[in-house]
């Protein structure tokens, strides 16, 4: 495939993450796919906006997507594609590229359901208007002609990246139905979050110990609440506690301290200790059990182990 | 004779001889004191073809041998059935109370990890361990001391053709269940797949009976199965049945059946086996789903699972093959230095811990040692790991550990040995470090070491696969650092595992089938079938296999495949013993009475001779005590005309547990009546010449299950007998030949 070939190239060549590379080329192919009738500025206007976090891309790209363009040459009527689809498509690659645009800084700290839910509500919204049965103006379905005329499959193909990325991240377990809101729970636990990182932002001032002295129970108070929350948690929630818990064990130190030693040892040297006497009281009291050896009848002159070897020497 | 004496017991080793003069000689232990009494005896392979054996052949009809067949497969059906759910009740049984256990145990170290007292913790856990170690030793040594240890051995030895006593009743199998499940709930270094076997045997033996003689219960059915033969035959598929339950792998079981009692089989005895086999991996799999709400998903087979290696990064390369053999050395050397560890620990304990309560409390010892070893490690242990979604860890714990992290050494030491062999086969890498597998492998050698042996019923196949697994892990991870070849640790655990369980039971090719089986995996059965290859001749060089050592220090007259070496100058005439009690055709009932009730001399076959001393049969004496309460006298033949003939089958009512002697109650005037024995005894019996060397005579043992042999001179007189006792004495030792002597407990 000249497309893989050319995206597996790109992440080496480019300081560019592949997402992006991908997200470009795929809209740069969708210029080439759409040619005449589309609006090749609001496609050239999407494919920049997602690639532009990386400079390196910058001034090769109006080059790249423009010249092949000139080059092709238009199919005949009937093969083309609706207005209307178009219109769905162009609907789709604008809803795309603003969840891109939503995701890709919510990357780190992980926020990514509880900022883009909303985007990912209307991508959805706009997939589903392409690929449902629903009948267009002309008597016509987008879902073929868009979805499945060529071997690409790119528009299921990027959509199904996203789903796989917002299922990944278990996001429907902190957004209500219809991506209205976040769900209440999520939201308590955010709440608490917040409390237990301006406690943390107090005290980060100077001695730890009081941080771990003063913030304890708003801390634990999260804990507990992350712990009884559902078992499978968002990636928000989940990341958000893990760098509470990290910052608490590790920044500030305030682990339990192991400093039961002595006890420990002495009930362990004790245990360890009574296989000994036992073993040394049955070894001192017990009596032995005495074996006595037993001569096998056998003929007179063949007895003895002394008839063995002197026979085999 | 027959029987050489009574209360004979083995010595053990060569190199005993000479110390025997000096010092004390070792004793021989299995045997309880108020066990003594017991003899070991051998089984009765060989059909008995007297008259009353050819006129019930000639009875019998075409179909009625058709019916037979059948039920043999029924039998055998129902030996898998039943071995796989009672696999089923000890895994249930044992998930459940561990899962209790350390639930209890997790929770108390949270509250204490915060509070303080974590010694407190430690003590819970001794005291859980150490109740039900209690439970189940007490059983072990009080009820049923034959239920000890893994019961392999002694199904070697059933299937040699040497009889332990009680070795296949029910109790036994009650006392091995309850004990599994109490040993591995109590924490104990042991696993649960080796009385896996030994309950299959059980289970065997008495369905193909057809009846209960300790519950007094006979159905009537299969009465044609009531003898050695036909029931060793049945023990054999139970064995299989039980390896196929306990590794879900049913070819090894049958291997391992066909490895210990090979002598006597064929092609439709293995297939039967290999039914039973598959009916009780298919059972355990079907009830295990439905115990996990997932009816009908065939894909659990046996207790222990060492979980699907299917990834690609499991691959291995030609270059690794050196590594793999230089691992199974290393098994072979390790596992070498635990069987001599155990073999000297368990001589102690023959001589100085043979008291049922002393047994009892060893055990419970051991127990608690075993929790607060592991607790300790635990506490000390700096080894933290982030809690994956993925492995979810049954039992985490995370003590000082900081948060959303947990203590990596209580994944191997909290948890059931089983689960703990798993995640160390398939937990990404990076999970332990390499201070901690090491402080593993260190204690838990030296806890499974310590284990074996001690009055609970329990395997060693599991806690050495643990130790394996260990220190192939820690050398998967040593490569990846030092030749900086990716290799995936969990490969290397389980090439480790191999290496470790081949190095201590020195199985071949069952062994190495049942590994492949339970991995699941055929491209790993060159590497393991090297890696048991080095580890078995690494390992032979130091010492034998963990079991022939029980098996020696058990005493059982066992016959290994092959005569001595330097045997062939002993003749039949040096080995046999020397004179023979003979009974003559038409016999005196007092004279019969006399011999067998005589306590100096137990024997158990008698040739049967006609003046002057030609040999013309052999009668044994569960056969004479049969005539005897039959009272089948001449005498009495004329005068009670209405009176039934004796059948076959009022001898296979009496067996497997013939009346003693003392029972049976003969009058004064009876003792002078005589008895007719020409068709109770079998008129061909083999006999061979005294000049026969030994490794043929052994042979014929070996190929046939003899139990006695007669040695005649060239005028077909009786002058000495072979028993298998006085085959099994011989021994090479360093200095050539050497005679064992025998001992009296």
């Amino acid at each position: 495939m000249g497309f893989s070939g050319c995206q597996q190239k790109s992440p080496r060549r480019l300081v560019m993450s592949p997402r992006g590379s991908l997200l470009f080329f795929i809209l740069f192919l969708i210029n080439i796919y759409a040619f005449v009738n589309c609006d090749a500025g609001t496609s050239l206007a999407s494919g920049e906006q997602v690639e532009s976090p990386s400079l390196a891309w910058y001034p090769s790209s109006p080059a790249d997507s423009f010249v092949p363009l000139s080059l092709m040459s238009s199919f005949p009527e009937d093969l083309e594609i609706s207005n209307y689809c178009l219109e769905l498509l162009g609907l789709f690659s604008q809803r795309y590229s603003d969840y891109v645009k939503c995701l890709v800084p919510a990357a780190r700290p992980v926020r990514v359901c509880l900022k883009c839910y909303s985007g990912y509500g209307s991508l959805l919204n706009a997939y589903t208007n392409i690929s449902s049965n629903q009948m267009g103006p002309g008597n016509e379905s987008c879902r073929d002609s868009l979805l499945r005329s060529d071997r690409l499959m790119l528009v299921y193909v990027l959509f199904s990246n996203m789903q796989d990325l917002w299922e990944k991240s278990n996001c429907d377990f902190c957004i209500t139905e219809k991506f209205q809101n976040v769900n209440n729970e999520t939201l308590n636990f955010m709440k608490n979050l917040n409390q237990t990182l301006s406690c943390f932002e107090k005290y980060q001032q100077g001695n730890h110990t009081e941080l771990c002295k003063n913030c304890k129970s708003s801390y634990k108070g999260l804990n507990e609440l992350y712990s009884k929350m559902e078992k499978t948690l968002c990636i928000d929630v989940e990341d958000a506690m893990n760098m509470t818990r990290i910052l608490w064990s590790k920044n500030f130190n305030c682990s339990l301290p192991r400093d039961e030693t002595v006890p420990v040892i002495a009930v362990s040297s004790f245990m360890l200790f009574l296989p000994v006497i036992f073993y040394l009281s049955s070894f001192l009291h017990s009596e032995q059990k005495k074996r006595k050896l037993i001569q096998p009848k056998r003929l007179k002159s063949y007895t003895s182990l002394m008839n063995i070897q002197d026979k085999q020497s | 004779m027959s029987n050489i004496t009574k209360k004979v017991s083995w010595s053990s080793r060569g190199d005993e001889l000479g110390a025997a003069g000096e010092g004390t000689p070792l004793l021989n232990g299995s045997e309880q004191p108020r066990h003594s009494r017991q003899v070991q005896l051998s089984l009765d392979y060989d059909n008995i073809e007297n008259q009353l054996f050819l006129e019930e052949e000639r009875r019998m009809s075409f179909t009625g041998f058709r019916c037979l067949e059948i039920s043999r497969w029924l039998i055998c059906g129902l030996i898998g059935l039943l071995t796989g759910l009672i696999a089923c009740v000890i895994d249930i049984v044992v998930e459940k109370l561990a899962g209790y256990k350390y639930e209890a145990i997790k929770q108390n170290i949270e509250r204490f990890t915060e509070v303080g007292g974590l010694s407190i913790s430690l003590i819970l856990w001794a005291v859980l361990n150490f109740s039900f170690v209690m439970v189940g030793s007490i059983l072990v040594a009080f009820f049923e001391p034959v239920a000890a240890g893994s019961g392999i051995p002694q199904i070697k030895c059933y299937l040699n053709g040497v009889k332990v006593p009680r070795v296949v009743r029910l109790k036994t199998l009650v006392v091995k269940v309850c004990g599994v499940i109490c040993s591995v709930v109590g924490g104990l270094a042991v696993g649960k797949e080796g009385p896996m076997i030994h309950s299959g045997a059980v289970v065997a033996a008495g369905v193909s009976q057809g009846r209960s003689t300790t519950l007094k219960k006979d159905l009537m059915i299969f009465e044609y199965f009531r003898r050695d033969t036909e029931k060793r035959d049945f023990v054999s598929a139970g064995a299989a049945a039980g390896v196929s339950a306990a590794f879900g792998a049913p070819v090894g079981g049958v291997l391992f059946s066909l490895e210990e009692g090979a002598s006597f089989w064929n092609q439709m005895l293995t297939w039967r086996i290999f039914f039973a086999s598959m009916i009780s991996t298919f059972t355990l799999n079907f009830v295990l789903s439905i115990y996990h709400n997932n009816t009908g998903d065939l894909s659990n087979p046996g207790l222990i699972n060492f979980g699907r290696f299917e990834s690609e990064n499991l691959n291995y390369n030609l270059y690794e093959i050196p590594l793999f053999i230089a691992m199974g050395a290393i098994g072979g050397v390790l596992g070498a230095l635990f069987n001599v560890l155990n073999y000297w620990l368990t001589i102690f304990r023959i001589r100085y811990v043979h008291r049922p309560c002393l047994q009892v409390m060893e055990a419970m010892l051991v127990a608690a040692v075993t929790a607060t070893v592991s607790f300790t490690m635990i506490y000390f242990s700096n080894d933290c790991q982030p809690l994956d979604s993925e492995h979810a860890e049954e039992y985490p714990l995370q003590l000082f550990c900081a948060d959303g992290e947990y203590n990596s050494m209580a994944t191997t030491f909290f948890n059931t040995p089983e689960r703990s062999v798993r995640s160390l086969f398939h937990n990404q890498p990076g999970t332990w470090n390499p201070l901690t597998l090491g402080l593993f492998t260190l204690t838990y050698f030296f806890l499974a070491c310590w284990t074996y042996g001690l009055a609970v019923s329990a395997g060693v196949f599991i806690p050495s696969l643990l130790i394996g697994a260990a220190w192939g892990r820690l050398c998967g991870i040593w490569l990846a650092s030092i030749a900086s070849i990716w290799a995936d640790p969990g490969k290397y655990a389980l090439i480790g595992a191999a290496a470790q369980l081949g190095g201590i039971v020195r199985m071949t090719l069952s062994l190495t089938v049942i590994l492949v089986e339970a991995t699941g995996n055929v491209t790993y059965g060159l590497p393991i079938m090297l890696v048991l290859l080095t580890a078995k001749i690494v390992g032979d060089y130091f010492q034998e296999g963990l079991y022939d050592i029980h098996i020696k220090l058990q005493s059982v007259p066992f016959l290994h495949w092959e005569a001595p070496a330097t045997s062939h100058w002993l003749t039949a005439r040096e080995v046999m013993s020397s004179p023979v009690t003979c009974l003559n055709r038409i016999e005196k009932v007092g004279t019969i009475v006399d011999v067998l009730s005589n306590t100096s001399t137990n024997h158990n076959g008698f040739p049967v001779v006609m003046q002057p001393a030609k040999l013309c049969g052999l009668i044994l004496r569960s056969q004479l005590i049969v005539l005897l309460k039959h009272k089948v006298f001449v005498e009495l033949a004329g005068s009670r005309l209405s009176r039934r003939k004796l059948q076959l089958k009022d001898f296979r009512d009496a067996y497997p547990r013939f009346p003693p002697i003392q029972s049976i109650h003969v009058s004064q005037d009876e003792r002078e009546c005589l008895m007719d024995l020409t068709e109770f005894m079998n008129p061909t019996p083999y006999t061979v010449p005294q000049e026969t060397s030994l490794p043929r005579v052994f042979k014929l043992f070996r190929a046939l299950g003899l139990r006695h042999l007669v040695v005649v001179d060239d005028a077909n007189r009786v002058i000495g007998l072979v028993t298998r006792k006085d085959l099994a004495r011989y021994h090479l030792g360093k200095y050539g030949l050497e005679e064992l002597h025998l001992a009296q407990t």
